[in-house]
C-alpha cells in the first residue's frame, strides 16, 4: 500500500524525517518496503499483513501514527447538506453477506476531469485518473479505506439497486470490457431486472459513470469478505476494492464515507444530493475480549504494570472495563482481527516494544520423543558418499513425465504411477519424480555441457508413488552417477567407472556394517536404461534394493552425453537402514598365525568371479579366513576362450596353529572342487 | 723414535680425512689399527724398549691409537652419512604429481548449513521430527488456522495436488502433527523441502525450511527470543544482534519477524541490507491458542513459541551467496565450493 506523508499530516501531526517515520512504522509492523521522492513529497510502499485491514488507508496509517507516538488524531471533515428529502431505493435480499448498503443520489453533476491536485494524488498511490466522480470514489477508498462505487443512475431499469446473488445470469459484462462467466453463489447488485455490478469486485460496463451522466447514484456497502474472496477467486480478478473487503473492511464506516465523497463529488462537480437510505440487517456486534494481566505478563515474559497496559488500550482505541485482575476489551469496528486474548496481548507487546522484551531461556523439562532417528543415519550415508568422492545434488520433486519414456519404463512399472500437480508452473515440472535419475542425467548434461568431463554426483531425496490414499508414499531413494573421461590421464589406471561406483557401494555397505549383500546378474537386466551386460542388482538378505551399471548407450546418446557414465540407484532408503545391523558385536582378535596359499586357475572367460568364491565358500571350511583375487588376465600364452585368475586364500584356524598339512589337504580339495564344478585348469 | 711415531700419526690423520669411502676407510683402518698394522706392530714391539723409555714411548702410543680411532669413527659416521644421502638424491620423484587417493565430494551447501542448524537445536534439547511433503491442506493451512477463503492463503504461492491435497508451503505442518502425537513438554524442529509456485530471479519453486516449536506450561516471548539469540550467535557469530519487529503469520500470535544485524556490514549499511543495517532472516511468534485447540489440547494450559527459516537465505547469508537459483542448478564449482 503506497501513502503519502503530506496526506498522512493531514491527519496527524509528527515532526519525523520520513526514514524515522519508516522505522517507526517497520517496528509497528507495517514494513516500509521502499520510498520515492514525488513533488517533495515523500510516498511510502508500505507491506500491510492480511490481519491488519484497517492499515489499507491513509487514515487507517495515520492512526497507527497516532498510537505509536501517543498524539491525537484528527477525522476528515464531513459534512453533507441535503437538497432533496426523497432517497434511493434500496433492497437487500442476500443479507447474510450483505450486512449493510448505504446510498446517496446527487443529481445534476457535471461529470470532468479532476482538478489537479486529486490527478497528482491519486497517480501518486498507483491510481488512474478517470472521470471527477469515479476519481472521488477512489479518493475516499484510499483516505478511508472503504471502497466505494458510482453508477449512472439513469442507466439503472427502474432506478432502484437490489442485492442479491447471480444465480442463473451467467454472463456479465464488467467495465473494463471484459466478458465474465459467473457462478451461481456470486453476490451481485442488481437494477430492477438485471445485475449492473459483481458487489465488491467491480462494476458493469453498462451502468458506470461517463462524461454523459448526469445522475449518479453512490454505493457504499459491506460485503461478507469470503463470499468477495471467492468471487475474486473464481474470476481471477482482484482489484482494489475485493482486496479490501475480503480482508475486512469497517461496517461503521459506511455512512462516513458516503458523506465524503458525496460531499467532494458536490464540491467538484455540483448537483442536488437526496437524503440518505441506509439499509442496516444484520448490525455489527463487537466481540468481548477477556485478558488477565498474569496472562499478557506471562506469555511475553515481561512485569508491565496495569497503568502501562490501560495507556496502550487508551492509544489504539481499545475499549476496556477491569475485571478482577484483567480486562474486557470491545474493539473498535475498524480492529476485526482482535478476536482472543492473545490478540490484545500482540497490540500490548507492540505497542510496548517487542524490542523490549528480555531475552530469556526456557526452563523446561527434557522429553525425548521416539521414532526420528532415520536424519542421524541419512547424515552418515551422505558422509560416507562425500568420503567416497559423489558430491550432493539437490534437484526440484518435479518431473516431467516424457522423461519416463526416454529411459524405456514399461508402462506397468511402479514408476509410472504419477502424482500429477494441477498448477504446475510449467508442462516439464508438471509431475512428481518417481524416480531421482533423470534429474542426475540433467545435472550430467549441465556439468558436461560446461566444460567438467569428470565428476560424481549423488542425490538422497523423497520420490512420490500414487496410492489409493489421499497422500502418495513417500519414499526415500539415493541415486548416484560417475562420469569419467573415456581416456583418463596417463598415471590413472584404466578400468571402467563401473568399478568406481560399486567400490562407493560396497564402501557404504562396509561403513555401516551391512553383511549379506552381493550384486547379482540375471537375464533381465535390472533396468532398461543400464546396458544389459554391463549392470546388475545390488541384493541385501535375498531381496533387490537397488541397481547399478554402465548407462545404455541409446540414453547416451539420447542424452548428447559423453564418456564413462555409470549408475545406481537404491530403490528404498528405508530399507537399507533397516538391514544396518542395530549393534556391533566384538570378535576375539586372532591368536594364531595364518597360512597363505595362492592359487592360480584357467577358467572360461563368462565364468564369473563370484561363482569361483561362491565354490570355494560352499566348502564351509571354518579355517578358510579369506579369499582375495589378485590377478585376472587374458591375451598371451592364455587360450582364446578362457582366462586366468589368481587368488590368495588365507588359512587360519582359532584354537590351534596350523600344520602344512592339513593346509595342503584343504587347499586341493579346493582345487578338486574347482575343477569339478567350473571346469577350472590349475595354471603352473 | 718420537719423532717418527708423530709423523705416523700426522698421516694417518690426513689419510682418514680425505678417504672418500667406507671400504677405503676399511682400509686405513686395517693399515693403523690392522694385525700388521703401522700402531699394532709398535704396541706389539714395546716390550724390546729400554724400560726407563717405555713409559713416555707407551703414553704417546696410546694417545695416538685412540685418537685416529676416533678420527676414524668421526669418518664413519661422516661417511655413512654422506651415502644415505646419495641413495635418497637418486630415489627422489615428483611430489608434485596428484595423489592417487579418490578427492572427497561435497556436500550440498543447504545440506551443510541444515546440519549446522539442526547441530545447535539438538545441542539445546530439541529432537528432530519429520513430515510428508505432500501435505492434507488441513495440516498445511486449515489446522495452522488458515481456513479456506482466507486472504492469508495469499502469502504462500500453492502448488495443489487436489482440492484437499498440496504441496506443503511450509515445514509448520509438522507442529501439528507431532500436537496430535504428543504432549507436552516438546522441543522439536523439523526440517525439510517445501513447495512455493514461484520462480523468478529471487525465487525458487523448491527450497528447505527449518521449523522448530517449544511447548510447555510456562513458555514466554523472551524464552523465543532467547533461543533464536544462541542460534543467531553461533550461526553468525557472537556479535551478531537480532531485531523482533511486529508481524503476522495465522498460526502464531504474537507474530514476528526476526531479523539479525547485516552480516555483510554489521549494521553500518549496506546493499545487501538496503542500507538498514539488518537482514531478514525468519518468521516466529507464540503459537496461536487455535492451533492448540486443533491439536486437542487442554485451552489455556500450554504456552509455546515457533519459529520457521528458509536454510537457503540463511545460507546465502552466511556464505555470500548472491543468487538462489544456484541451489538447484548443481553446477559441479559450485558444490565444490562447500
Amino acid at each position: 500500500m503506497k501513502v503519502s506523508i503530506e496526506w498522512l499530516q493531514e491527519f496527524v501531526d509528527f515532526k519525523l524525517s520520513p526514514q524515522e517515520l519508516s522505522h517507526l512504522l517497520t517496528m509497528a509492523g507495517l514494513e516500509v518496503e521502499a520510498s520515492e521522492t514525488v513533488d517533495g513529497d515523500t510516498i511510502l510502499d508500505v507491506s500491510i499483513t492480511p490481519n491488519r485491514a484497517d492499515c489499507l488507508s491513509v487514515l487507517g496509517i495515520a492512526r497507527e501514527i497516532s498510537a505509536n507516538l501517543g498524539v491525537p488524531i484528527r477525522q476528515p471533515l464531513i459534512s453533507v447538506k441535503e437538497d432533496e428529502t426523497t432517497s434511493p431505493d434500496i433492497e437487500i435480499i442476500d443479507t447474510e453477506i450483505c450486512h449493510r448498503y448505504a446510498s446517496r443520489i446527487i443529481y445534476g453533476v457535471r461529470v470532468g476531469q479532476s482538478p489537479e491536485w486529486l490527478v497528482r494524488r491519486l497517480e501518486a498511490h498507483g491510481m488512474r485518473a478517470v472521470n471527477n466522480v469515479v476519481d472521488v470514489t477512489n479518493y475516499v477508498m484510499l483516505e478511508m479505506g472503504h471502497p466505494l462505487h458510482a453508477f449512472d443512475l439513469n442507466r439503472l431499469e427502474g432506478r432502484r439497486i437490489v442485492v442479491k446473488r447471480a444465480g442463473d445470469v451467467g454472463r456479465f459484462k464488467t467495465l473494463d470490457g471484459e466478458e465474465r462467466r459467473l457462478n451461481r453463489d456470486m453476490l451481485m447488485i442488481w437494477d430492477a431486472v438485471r445485475p449492473v455490478a459483481i458487489a465488491g469486485v467491480m462494476g458493469g460496463l453498462d451502468s458506470e459513470v461517463t462524461p454523459s451522466t448526469t445522475d449518479v447514484l453512490l454505493e457504499s456497502a459491506y460485503f461478507d469478505p469470503v463470499s468477495v474472496r471467492r468471487t475474486s477467486k473464481a474470476l481471477g480478478l482482484t482489484t482494489e476494492a475485493s482486496y479490501r473487503f475480503e480482508r475486512g473492511t469497517d461496517i461503521e464506516m459506511i455512512v462516513r464515507a458516503l458523506d465524503r465523497a458525496t460531499a467532494l463529488i458536490k464540491e467538484l462537480a455540483g448537483g442536488r444530493v437526496t437524503a440518505l437510505t441506509d439499509n442496516y440487517p444484520i448490525p455489527y456486534t463487537p466481540p468481548e475480549v477477556s485478558v488477565s494481566l498474569q496472562r499478557i505478563r506471562g506469555l511475553l515474559g515481561i512485569e508491565i504494570d496495569e497503568s502501562s497496559i490501560v495507556e496502550i488500550l487508551k492509544r489504539l482505541n481499545l475499549q476496556y472495563k477491569k475485571e478482577g485482575e484483567g480486562f474486557v476489551i470491545t474493539p473498535p469496528s475498524f480492529r476485526r482481527d482482535i478476536q482472543q486474548d492473545v490478540d490484545v496481548i500482540e497490540e500490548v507487546a507492540r505497542l510496548y516494544g517487542y524490542e523490549k522484551i528480555p531475552s530469556t531461556m526456557p526452563a523446561i523439562r527434557l522429553k525425548r520423543i521416539e521414532g526420528n532417528d532415520n536424519f542421524r543415519t541419512i547424515r552418515l550415508i551422505k558422509d560416507a558418499m562425500v568420503k567416497a568422492g559423489f558430491s550432493e545434488v539437490i534437484n526440484t520433486s518435479f518431473l516431467n513425465p516424457s522423461a519416463l519414456d526416454e529411459l524405456n519404463i514399461p508402462d506397468n512399472d511402479r514408476r509410472r504411477r504419477l502424482v500429477h500437480i494441477k498448477n504446475p508452473l510449467r508442462r516439464e515440472e508438471s509431475c512428481l519424480r518417481t524416480t531421482l535419475v533423470p534429474s542426475l542425467l540433467n545435472n550430467a548434461v549441465l556439468n558436461q555441457n560446461r566444460g567438467e568431463r569428470a565428476f560424481s554426483l549423488f542425490e538422497l531425496s523423497r520420490v512420490f508413488f500414487d496410492r489409493a490414499e489421499a497422500l502418495p508414499d513417500e519414499v526415500m531413494q539415493m541415486a548416484a552417477i560417475h562420469c569419467r573421461p573415456l581416456r583418463p590421464s596417463i598415471w590413472e589406471k584404466a578400468h571402467n567407472g563401473f568399478y568406481d561406483i560399486k567400490g562407493a557401494i560396497e564402501g557404504l555397505f562396509d561403513f555401516l556394517k551391512i553383511k549379506g549383500y552381493s550384486f547379482q546378474r540375471s537375464d533381465k537386466p535390472p533396468q532398461p536404461y543400464l546396458n544389459p551386460v554391463r549392470s546388475c542388482a545390488i541384493v541385501i538378505n535375498g531381496e533387490v534394493v537397488g541397481s547399478v551399471g554402465e548407462l545404455h548407450p541409446s540414453v547416451v546418446s539420447l542424452y548428447e552425453l559423453r564418456g564413462d557414465i555409470s549408475i545406481f540407484e537404491i530403490n528404498d532408503l528405508e530399507a537399507l537402514i533397516r538391514a544396518i545391523p542395530s549393534r556391533i558385536t566384538y570378535r576375539q582378535l586372532p591368536r594364531f598365525p595364518y597360512v597363505e596359499r595362492d592359487i592360480s586357475i584357467l577358467v572360461n572367460k563368462d565364468v564369473p568371479v563370484a561363482e569361483i568364491e561362491g565354490v570355494i565358500s560352499s566348502l564351509n571350511s571354518e579355517i578358510i579366513e579369506s579369499v582375495r583375487l589378485f590377478d585376472i588376465y587374458t591375451g598371451k600364452q592364455i587360450p582364446p576362450e578362457k582366462k586366468s585368475i589368481a587368488f590368495t586364500i588365507r588359512y587360519r584356524s582359532s584354537d590351534r596353529t596350523l600344520t602344512d598339512d592339513e593346509v595342503d589337504e584343504l587347499h586341493s580339495k579346493i582345487i578338486d572342487t574347482l575343477r569339478h564344478t567350473i571346469n577350472a585348469e590349475l595354471r603352473g | 723414535m718420537i719423532e717418527e711415531l708423530r709423523s705416523i700419526a700426522s698421516l694417518a690423520e690426513e689419510e682418514i680425512q680425505s678417504t672418500e669411502t667406507l671400504n677405503a676407510l676399511t682400509s686405513v683402518k686395517a693399515k693403523y689399527l690392522g694385525k700388521k698394522g703401522l700402531i699394532t706392530e709398535r704396541i706389539r714391539s714395546l716390550r724390546s724398549l729400554p724400560p726407563e723409555k717405555r713409559p713416555e714411548y707407551g703414553r704417546l702410543l696410546n694417545q695416538i691409537k685412540n685418537r685416529i680411532e676416533e678420527l676414524l669413527k668421526e669418518r664413519e659416521g661422516y661417511l655413512k652419512e654422506a651415502d644415505l644421502d646419495r641413495r635418497l638424491k637418486a630415489e627422489s620423484f615428483d611430489v608434485t604429481l596428484p595423489g592417487f587417493c579418490i578427492p572427497f565430494g561435497h556436500l550440498h551447501p543447504a545440506t551443510r548449513m541444515l546440519n549446522e542448524i539442526i547441530d545447535i537445536f539438538v545441542s539445546l534439547g530439541f529432537s528432530v521430527m519429520e513430515g510428508p511433503e505432500v501435505e492434507l491442506d488441513y495440516y498445511n493451512f486449515e489446522a495452522l488456522n488458515i481456513p479456506k477463503d482466507h486472504p492469508a492463503r495469499d502469502m504462500q504461492d500453492t502448488f495443489y495436488i487436489s482440492d484437499d491435497v498440496v504441496l506443503r508451503t511450509h515445514t509448520s505442518p509438522v507442529q501439528v502433527r507431532v500436537m496430535e502425537k504428543h504432549t507436552p513438554p516438546l522441543s522439536v524442529v523439523a526440517p525439510g523441502k517445501v513447495y512455493r509456485c514461484d520462480a523468478d530471479i529471487s525465487h525458487i519453486p523448491m527450497f528447505h525450511q527449518i521449523e522448530g516449536f517449544m511447548v510447555d506450561e510456562h513458555i514466554t516471548m523472551g524464552d523465543l527470543r532467547g533461543v533464536l539469540e544462541v542460534f543467531a550467535h553461533e550461526v553468525f557469530g557472537p556479535q551478531t544482534a537480532i531485531r523482533f519487529r511486529p508481524s503476522y503469520f495465522p498460526f502464531t500470535e504474537p507474530s514476528a519477524e526476526v531479523d539479525i544485524s547485516c552480516v555483510l556490514c554489521n549494521g553500518s549499511g549496506c546493499r545487501v541490507c538496503k542500507n538498514s543495517g539488518w537482514v531478514e532472516v525468519l518468521g516466529a511468534g507464540m503459537i496461536n491458542p487455535r492451533v492448540f485447540e486443533m491439536a486437542g489440547y487442554e485451552p489455556g494450559r500450554y504456552t509455546g513459541f515457533a519459529f520457521g527459516m528458509g536454510v537457503e537465505r540463511i545460507t546465502m547469508l552466511k556464505y555470500g551467496i548472491s543468487d538462489i537459483r544456484l541451489f538447484l542448478e548443481n553446477d559441479k564449482r559450485f558444490l565444490e565450493q562447500f
